[in-house]
């Protein structure tokens, strides 16, 4: 290989200057011998032949000059490629098996890396990300722990007060659509409500104006807001400053003061801020703020960790029962952002590693099977004086070219593949949308490509380079026997790719069993022929309860006259979403270290009926339960069986947000969403249901700003036309009311469950990616068997052997390697249990009905996948075998 | 019948020939065959690869001239990598021949 990079350059670029000048030079040559002779006395004719003769091969006189100018390494190269497409395109059943198999594993691999990337691998948008934290609290139990990353008012008051050298900034993590009027401009928007600071906190300036000040960030505090770049563009244009200009938000009206930059992201992606005014009661007496803090630049992590939890040692309660430790922690911001999604992404990544592999492991299979058929070829070729060497770096040539193709492929699958996940995937991106492949993404697709090619290129490859030249010349393919070394690096191989489906099959069917048991889960109620409405209430005209009674009684009469309406009925949530979680107390009850907390929404008395939720014990709330009736509630048998101690239910006394309350009644449990970060998802959580006429003043308010009450519609049957009437009927009591959407009960299951759908779907998808290639891998190593064993098969049918027999010797081998498959597969599952365990619900990686049940279905495809091509054999007539040559 | 070319001696051949003043390809081959009064017969073919390589070397460079009957054609003049590689070759050679000679004309009473 010596040959100087700027020469070879130039002669490569160069190339038709040089070889018209070499022409020139070889052609005076001639002729100057040829007039040398002539001048000699030789006749002309006989001139021209010496000189030729004399001057030896001049196209090999070429060629060499070519080497010694170092042409030979470019010029090799063009003709590899050049055969390397002509083999392709005369075998275009392999060429397209090939790269379909590639275009769909680099495509998986593109859309998913393109995700990984974005949210896991990039920093954080902002200056100096390493330094940017996120507030928690670490709980450590005997067994387990977990984390709080959500924090009461009065846990940010302490940590503003008592740390001082570490920024720290309160703010939610949650966006909520409000309706914006600027002018006569009308938009439906998020907003996320950030504390004074947070701004300055992530290191981000605004690009005008300023942000809130700690006098505007307090109950009561001045209605400011912060506008992103792209909503200011659309209301003001870039020539009006804005600042001070007033926007309604939900009908209030906020002043702007400030403009952010473009490009900024939020930690949820929202168009205007708000300030969140924390406080120590209503939302602030719940887990609701979640605190930023950046680092300065002399503090340590190991500094700020400890002054963190020192100053919030005396922040958390001291009862603690026997064994938990809970402490306060700094958790880096990225980290902390991602947690919702790490596990998920990972496992993902994993996945389509795996299929990737199986891509490869399938064309290195179909590659040396090829080598099997063009022994031939390769033989001749270095009989005739090829070298190893060139020989190999053709078929690495092939190779390339083969995983270039796909990989252009992939790109564009990979492209289509994202699309399909951002749409699958709604909601679970939070700040990184719109996700996008770049030219870092292009860069790691293409080196995927490139390994993967010589990955499936180089057994070949070195297969080939082992090829016996007199043997490959003289055997023809259909003539060799069992138990060559080209059949042992295939066959692992195989058993290899096996293994790998297995291990993916056994994390996708966990994630199937979960789901189906989340989908399977007795919902508690019927969900048939129900239609929900929701409807933000955050206008200022529904401050009071009466206002907000007036309206859903109104509006509910209105309803129940609609022609096949059986039951209509408000209430605060929904079955299978999140409660609204309330901290209670029993009267003359002591709870022993921990607060109570319930669930707790307010209902029409309706509610029950329309969602056929039964009574358990006492009674169903009444019409005649009003604000001035002696107050009354429902629990459910959660509740009772959490909190209850055994006690008799009906007639005990709740105090729930400052009053005193009655139990009347006890109906059953239906399906919540947990909140905790413990447990499954959906749950039997308890709950408290009150009359919307008997909750206290302030309530309203308060829970409107983060939960929007649902009309519930039950009809006889499927009604035509039944949102159109429901929304008529709402309008004719408030016309400007918003409808946020309309759901059935089976589509708001759906919306909680889209997590676990897109792990299952996605995880699903990649596992019978995989099986399918691993089959097709496995059926054509029998299949090329078969092929290479023809004549072999011929001899012991004519033998005497019977057709099963040799269909058995030929299928057998396929059915052992998928059985080791299974064994050192299921062993990999095993290991990979912990990933998966936090994705999964009631589904224990224990379970040896997942593993059975996987064993069995891949052994049923692995003997499908072996005897089908190996009854090709049973068909074979052995005179004709044995003739054919 | 004029002897075989040692391996490796094409390249001081041409270094030498090329160091008496620029020479075409055919030149060379002429000005080899003169000045060893026809006793090394070179394969002209093996000419322009060697010519090519020791270009390629840097110890030779090229350019497009006039031949004495008029042609076009490409001249071959040393270096000065090439005048020095001239001289190693020549001394080495020298050395070498002298040995090699010293060996072959060794008498029995000398050893």
């Amino acid at each position: 290989m010596f040959f100087r990079l700027g020469d070879f350059l130039r002669s490569f670029f160069g190339r038709r200057r040089f070889e018209r000048e070499m022409s020139s030079e070889l052609r005076f040559h001639m002729e100057a011998y040829t007039e040398d002779l002539v001048r000699s006395g030789v006749p002309r004719g006989e001139a021209e032949r010496r000189a030729r003769l004399e001057f030896g091969g001049v196209e090999r006189v070429r060629e060499e000059c070519r080497q010694s100018r170092g042409l030979r390494w470019s010029d090799e190269l063009a003709r590899n490629v050049r055969f390397a497409l002509r083999t392709l395109r005369r075998s275009p059943v392999f060429a397209v098996t090939a790269i379909v198999t590639l275009a769909l594993c680099i495509g998986a691999n593109t859309a998913i890396y393109s995700v990984v990337d974005t949210v896991l691998l990039r920093p954080l948008p902002y200056p100096e990300p390493d330094r940017l934290g996120s507030l928690v609290v670490q709980v450590r139990t005997a067994g387990g722990g977990g984390m709080q990353n959500a924090h009461t008012g009065a846990t940010w008051e302490g940590i503003r007060d008592g740390v001082t050298s570490i920024d720290t900034v309160v703010h939610n993590n949650w966006r909520q659509g409000v309706s914006l009027v600027s002018g006569d401009q009308v938009e439906y928007v998020s907003q996320q409500r950030v504390g004074a600071g947070f701004f300055r906190v992530l290191g981000v300036s605004l690009l005008r104006g300023r942000e809130f000040t700690a006098q505007e960030d307090v109950p009561g505090g001045a209605a400011v807001t912060v506008l992103s770049y792209p909503l200011w563009k659309r209301l003001f244009g870039e020539e009006t400053e804005a600042i001070g200009e007033s926007i309604l938000l939900r009908g209030e009206p906020f002043t702007v003061v400030g403009v952010a930059p473009p490009g900024f992201q939020s930690t949820v992606p929202a168009d205007v801020w708000t300030p969140l005014r924390p406080s120590r009661t209503g939302e602030g007496s719940g887990t609701n703020y979640e605190i930023t803090v950046r680092l300065p630049q002399e503090t340590s992590w190991p500094e700020a960790q400890a002054q963190i939890r020192a100053v919030g040692a005396g922040l958390l309660q001291d009862d603690k029962p026997d064994g938990v430790e809970a402490y306060f922690a700094i958790l880096p911001l990225q980290e902390s952002l991602t947690r919702g999604i790490r596990d998920t992404l990972l496992l993902l990544w994993g996945a389509v590693g795996a299929v990737l592999l199986i891509g490869c492991v399938n064309i290195a299979g179909l590659l040396l099977a090829r080598v099997g058929e063009r022994q031939h070829e390769i033989a001749t070729r270095m009989a005739l004086g090829g070298g190893r060497g060139a020989v190999l770096r053709q078929l690495l040539t092939e190779a390339i070219v083969l995983g270039l193709l796909g990989g252009v492929a992939g790109v564009v699958l990979g492209y289509a593949g994202l699309r399909a996940l951002e749409i699958l995937g709604a909601g679970q991106f939070g700040m990184w949308q719109p996700l996008a492949i770049d030219g870092r993404v292009l860069g790691v697709t293409l080196l995927t490509a490139l390994s993967a090619a010589v990955l499936f290129g180089l057994a070949p490859a070195i297969q080939a380079c082992r090829l016996d030249v007199r043997s490959g010349l003289t055997e023809s393919a259909s003539r060799s026997v069992a138990g060559g070394r080209r059949r042992w690096m295939r066959r692992a191989m195989v058993a290899g790719e096996v293994a790998l489906v297995m291990v993916l099959l056994v994390n996708a069917g966990a994630l199937i069993r979960s789901y189906a048991r989340l989908q399977g889960l007795d919902p508690g109620f019927d969900s048939t022929n129900v239609m929900t409405a929701q409807v933000p209430l955050q206008d200022a005209r529904y401050k009071t309860t009466s206002s907000v009674a007036r309206l859903f009684n109104e509006s509910l009469d209105r309803i129940r006259e609609l022609p096949g309406v059986e039951s209509a009925a408000v209430g605060l949530s929904l079955p299978f979403q999140f409660g609204f979680n309330l901290p209670f107390e029993r009267p003359g009850v002591r709870e022993e270290g921990r607060t109570p907390i319930t669930n707790m929404a307010y209902v029409t008395p309706d509610y029950f009926r329309a969602l056929r939720i039964p009574l358990v014990q006492g009674r169903l709330l009444r019409e005649t339960d009003t604000a001035d009736a002696t107050k009354v509630v429902l629990v459910n048998e959660a509740f009772v069986e959490w909190y209850m101690d055994g006690d008799e239910p009906v007639g005990a006394f709740l105090k729930i947000s400052g009053l005193e309350r009655q139990v009347v009644g006890v109906v059953g449990d239906v399906q919540q969403m947990n909140a905790g970060a413990q447990g499954p998802l959906l749950r039997e959580l308890p709950s408290v249901y009150m009359p919307v006429a008997q909750t206290s003043e302030g309530f309203m308010p308060l829970v409107h700003t983060w939960f929007q009450p649902s009309w519930i519609v039950r009809t006889t049957g499927p009604q035509q036309g039944l949102i159109g009437h429901i929304q008529n009927s709402v309008a004719a009591v408030d016309p400007q009311l918003p409808f946020a959407g309309f759901r059935t009960m089976d589509e708001v299951r759906g919306g909680v469950l889209a997590g676990q759908r897109f792990r299952v779907v996605l995880l699903g998808t990649l596992a019978g990616l995989a099986l399918v290639l691993a089959a097709v891998g496995l059926y054509g190593l029998i299949a090329n068997t078969v092929v290479e064993r023809t004549r072999e098969m011929g001899i012991r049918l004519a033998l005497g052997a019977t057709g099963s027999q040799a269909v058995r010797s030929v299928a057998l081998p396929g059915l052992g390697l998928g059985l080791a498959g299974v064994f050192v597969g299921g062993a990999g599952a095993w290991m990979s249990a912990s990933v998966i365990a936090s994705l999964v619900w009631g589904v224990s990686m224990d379970d040896p009905w997942i593993f059975g049940a996987v064993a069995v279905c891949l052994m049923l495809i692995v003997s499908l996948a072996s005897f089908l091509p190996a009854l090709r054999v049973a068909r074979l007539n052995p005179a004709e075998t044995l003739r054919k040559e | 019948m004029p002897p075989e070319l040692l391996p490796g001696t094409l390249d001081m051949l041409i270094l030498k020939a090329v160091s008496l003043g620029p020479l075409h390809g055919y030149g060379v081959l002429l000005r080899i065959q003169q000045i060893s009064k026809d006793l090394l017969q070179i394969e002209q073919g093996s000419l322009y690869p060697a010519l090519y390589r020791l270009e390629h070397q840097g110890l030779i460079q090229s350019s497009w001239g006039v031949s004495e009957n008029n042609r076009r054609a490409k001249f071959y003049r040393l270096t000065r990598a090439g005048v020095r590689r001239l001289a190693k070759e020549t001394a080495e050679w020298e050395r070498l021949s002298a040995a090699v000679g010293h060996v072959l004309r060794a008498l029995p009473e000398e050893i």
